[in-house]
């Protein structure tokens, strides 16, 4: 016992003594001495780094179109069994890739995804539904196209802004230019046909009277030899522009942008 | 937060990843799917190739794949966002889906602005049906955003230069966040082991092009053909 009591004066005795020590060096040290310091390399200057979050941006002159993948049937309703409208094909009477203007969408009672199309038919105007796999990636574009045939005049607008305005020549009283909601669905260059300009675009407008035009009867938007019939009321139902505007137009107006004719 | 994993099968119901990665691994699709959990050993394992491929690269090629895989990203989701797929979801997964395509639309802009005039044209993108639903696009993208943290885990430590090494962290912990994310809208472990095993862009690079996401621009211009038009 007296052995134990010992041992726990002893240890006391040390701690007290360490205490001690501890303290008169602390008070030994000078206050405004040297202090070494140890730091940290600074984290490495990254190459870039992001701005803030982007928003999605203004979407109300936004227009959506996917190219026709594979050939469909336009039906009434977003059901397979639905009345078929319209056959779409992959490819425009020019050869180039068939487009389809997107104007909504849906889904089936087994849950396939449908898009309702804008159709290049007769008559103008007509939409139809097709499976969502018929057809490609969409690509939107921020351009509209308002020709006014009784003003004779083009209106290109990008985001609701007007970026371009020209003088057209439309459809004589016998082949009118339809009116209407279309769409451009290709652009030509490099022909060997003067009487279209330089440059040629197709839309997804129909003559209504010259039904049995070659290759349907589609109404373009193209330059021309004939300035002098710019503006006026001459074409089979194109919208004609004399050639230096039809190449400004070509710089400004992406194939998609959906075109109302009034 | 259940230990639910969310597998390849029940994410890819159009089949483009799961016919991607089972290509890589030699597998059967019926295999692949019954086996692959999504972020488990098996699709990470699909995704491994040798790094020599990834060796060759040089920065401006690595920052370039990189761009294409963000912008491959941003249009997923802001095609989402303009269609309205993301308005149908309910007000948290809107708040997420929103905020990713935020990011990567961010992400996009610097990284274009930082290669200049080495940029790349941008891609022309085919999701099919994956983003035009709720279901469809919330399970494309938790696949994508673990796709983004297996390219980044790989190509990050293999840059030249060591002030981009730094930026791409800066991506990868961001990323490894939307991914973490991801998981956890769709009910599965945010985090489901403590190691990622880094993978080679080489090895990315095929998976995402056999998912068949970037696809070829279409032909709609042309020259020397005739117009048809009634004139």
């Amino acid at each position: 016992m007296a052995r134990r009591r010992r041992r726990v004066v002893a240890i006391a005795a040390a701690a007290t003594a360490a205490a001690a020590v501890a303290i008169a060096v602390t008070a030994a040290a000078p206050s405004h001495g040297p202090v070494p310091r140890r730091t940290l390399p600074a984290p490495l200057a990254p190459a870039f780094t992001p701005g803030a979050p982007v928003g999605l941006g203004d979407t109300r002159f936004l227009s959506r179109w996917a190219p026709v993948r594979r050939p469909a049937i336009a039906r009434q309703d977003p059901q397979p069994d639905a009345p078929a409208v319209a056959r779409i094909a992959t490819r425009t009477p020019e050869g180039t890739r068939n487009i389809a203007l997107v104007v909504g969408r849906a889904q089936d009672a087994q849950r396939r995804a449908w898009v309702r199309v804008s159709l290049a038919t007769l008559p103008n105007g007509s939409t139809g539904w097709i499976p969502r796999a018929a057809i490609g990636g969409y690509e939107t574009v921020d351009t509209a196209l308002d020709v006014d045939v009784e003003r004779l005049r083009l209106t290109l607008r990008r985001s609701g802004h007007v970026i371009f305005r020209a003088r057209v020549a439309v459809g004589a009283p016998a082949t009118p230019t339809p009116r209407g909601r279309f769409y451009v669905r290709n652009r030509l260059t490099r022909y060997r046909s003067a009487m279209y300009g330089p440059v040629a675009f197709g839309t997804s407008a129909r003559s209504p009277t010259l039904t049995d035009w070659p290759a349907g009867g589609f109404v373009g938007i193209h330059g021309t030899d004939r300035p002098d019939l710019v503006p006026g009321r001459v074409s089979h139902g194109c919208i004609r522009l004399r050639n230096a505007d039809i190449l400004l137009l070509a710089r400004r107006m992406p194939v998609g942008t959906p075109i109302v004719v009034h | 937060m259940t230990d639910w994993q969310p597998t390849l099968g029940a994410i890819d119901r159009d089949g483009a990843l799961t016919e991607a990665l089972a290509e890589i691994t030699g597998e059967t699709r019926a295999g692949f799917l019954r086996g692959a959990v999504l972020g488990g050993a098996a699709m990470l394992g699909a995704l491994a190739r040798p790094p020599a491929a990834s060796a060759r690269l040089t920065d401006v090629g690595i920052l370039n794949f990189g761009l294409r895989f963000e912008r491959l990203q941003a249009t997923f989701y802001t095609q989402a966002d303009q269609m309205g797929t993301i308005k149908t979801m309910p007000a948290r997964k809107q708040v997420w889906a929103e905020t990713l395509g935020s990011h990567e639309r961010a992400h996009v802009r610097i990284i274009k602005k930082v290669l200049g005039r080495e940029a790349e044209p941008r891609p022309t993108f085919d999701f099919g049906a994956a983003n035009e639903t709720d279901e469809n696009f919330t399970r494309t993208a938790v696949a994508m955003e673990d796709l983004t943290v297996a390219l980044l885990g790989g190509v990050t430590p293999v840059v030249n230069d060591r002030r981009l090494t730094a930026a791409l962290f800066g991506l990868l912990t961001v990323e490894a966040r939307h991914a973490a994310w991801a998981r956890h809208i769709v009910g599965a472990s945010p985090s489901p082991k403590p190691f990622d095993t880094p993978r080679t862009l080489d090895s990315v690079a095929g998976a995402v092009r056999r998912t068949h996401f970037i696809a070829a621009r279409p032909n709609v211009s042309a020259s020397r053909h005739a117009p048809r038009y009634t004139g």
